[in-house]
């Protein structure tokens, strides 16, 4: 329940601190280094990870969850998105390397050997055949 | 004296948990991996996420002497489970591997060598012939590789033949950590009658891995790849010991026992 104060609602004016806290701020700045967000620890790299910067239409993930969900022989209810990794779907890389298979026959396109080793989710798959897609239809 | 090799093998298809008995199991590991293993969509993929995981723990216990809530396990970007909070020498290389595959679950250990173990289930899909599964990974075996293949026989022999080489593979790029991605087509094994195997990389023959092939049983193979790291210590280049240790196969019940064993120590 509010309650009125008997005391007047002043308002106070002040200089403008901001201004001031941004500049000192500013002048306290030391310089900025970016760190890489993804650090590789004991790895070797040889290939680098597959990174689109446009994500694949909603038709074309549909399709690949459907036929991820058919190779892996999974439930045609079994819950699949974009986030699904391969292996938390149950492939190991033998079946990785089916699955793309499946998906270059059902598509019509060809994904390289390197590239096909990077697919980690579902999303991944789509995002590349999207890609490969628009090469593909712009050729 | 503690070599710090091992070779251990459990066949997940003895282990048969009700399921409280095997969220209690799981219960047992830290949070991160609770998560991840009920992340599995197939219970059997949850099971061989499991015992991996407890066979992981086990080794580094049993090797180092780390108790086991003190243990921190971490996966490189690729995946691969490497040690946080190892000991210093003579097991500051300390590294382990696991595989999964069919009924069983693997891990190797090394002192000092890279190490990489794969476990291959000699399978096709169903409805399909040895020669349509092959030409899946046509690109993936070199051609020399698939002439070996050729020459040996029956449908059954090529398709375990297949499966040597890309158990091969499978456990060099695990060893080297550099997973997915490598490009299994720049790896080529030569071998007489699977002994004495080598691995030509880029075409030039590597003197430093070191490869051994075992049958666990009709259906099932695992390979071993140990080799030196880049730039490891001059002195171990020549003296990579050739003999290669046998595998233990050890249960579910006896990982699980160590561990509560091993806490009662602690406790004392």
């Amino acid at each position: 329940m509010a309650s009125v104060a008997g005391t007047a609602f002043a308002v106070s004016v002040r200089p403008p601190r901001r201004l001031q806290q941004v500049s000192n701020h500013l002048s306290g700045l030391k310089s900025v280094s970016f760190t890489s967000q993804r650090k590789s620890f004991v790895s070797i790299r040889s290939a680098p990870r597959f990174r689109i910067s446009c994500a694949a239409k909603p038709e074309t993930l549909e399709k690949v969850c459907s036929i991820v969900k058919k190779q892996l022989a999974l439930a045609e209810n079994a819950l699949v998105t974009g986030e699904s990794t391969f292996v938390q779907l149950g492939a190991d890389s033998l079946d990785t390397v089916e699955v793309v298979m499946g998906l270059e026959e059902e598509f019509g396109i060809s994904v390289e050997e390197e590239n096909a080793q990077t697919i980690q989710t579902v999303q991944d798959a789509a995002d590349m055949i999207e890609i490969l897609l628009e090469k593909k239809n712009a050729a | 004296m503690e070599s710090g090799v091992r070779r251990w093998l459990v066949n997940v298809s003895l282990w048969n948990p009700s399921v409280d008995q095997f969220a209690s199991v799981v219960s047992l590991l830290p949070e991160d991996e609770q998560r991840t293993i009920t992340k599995y969509m197939k219970f059997d993929d949850r099971k061989r996420a499991l015992v991996s995981r407890l066979l992981q723990y086990s080794i580094v216990h049993e090797v180092l002497g780390i108790p086991y809530d003190k243990i921190i396990i971490h996966r490189t970007l690729e995946g691969k489970p490497y040690l946080i909070n190892g000991i210093g020498s003579p097991f500051s290389n300390f590294n382990f591997n696991v595989s999964h595959h069919g009924d069983y679950v693997g891990i190797a250990s090394d002192p000092l060598c890279l190490v990489g173990l794969d476990i291959v289930s000699i399978m096709i899909p169903e409805q399909t012939t040895e020669h349509e599964f092959m030409s899946n990974f046509s690109s993936y075996l070199t051609a020399l590789e698939w002439k070996n293949i050729a020459k040996t026989g029956t449908s059954e022999v090529k398709l375990c033949e297949f499966y040597r080489y890309w158990c091969l593979k499978e456990a060099f790029v695990k060893a080297t950590g550099a997973g997915l991605g490598f490009g299994f087509h720049r790896l080529e094994f030569h071998h007489k009658n699977w002994t004495d195997i080598s691995v030509y990389i880029d075409g030039i023959e590597s003197r430093e891995w070191k490869f051994s092939l075992y049958k666990i049983d009709e259906r099932h193979w695992a390979s071993i790849a140990r080799g030196l790291a880049n730039g490891a210590d001059e002195q171990f280049d020549a003296s990579l010991p050739v003999a290669e240790v046998g595998f233990i196969q050890r249960t579910v019940d006896q990982l699980i026992q160590s561990r509560s064993h091993g806490a009662q120590q602690n406790s004392c």
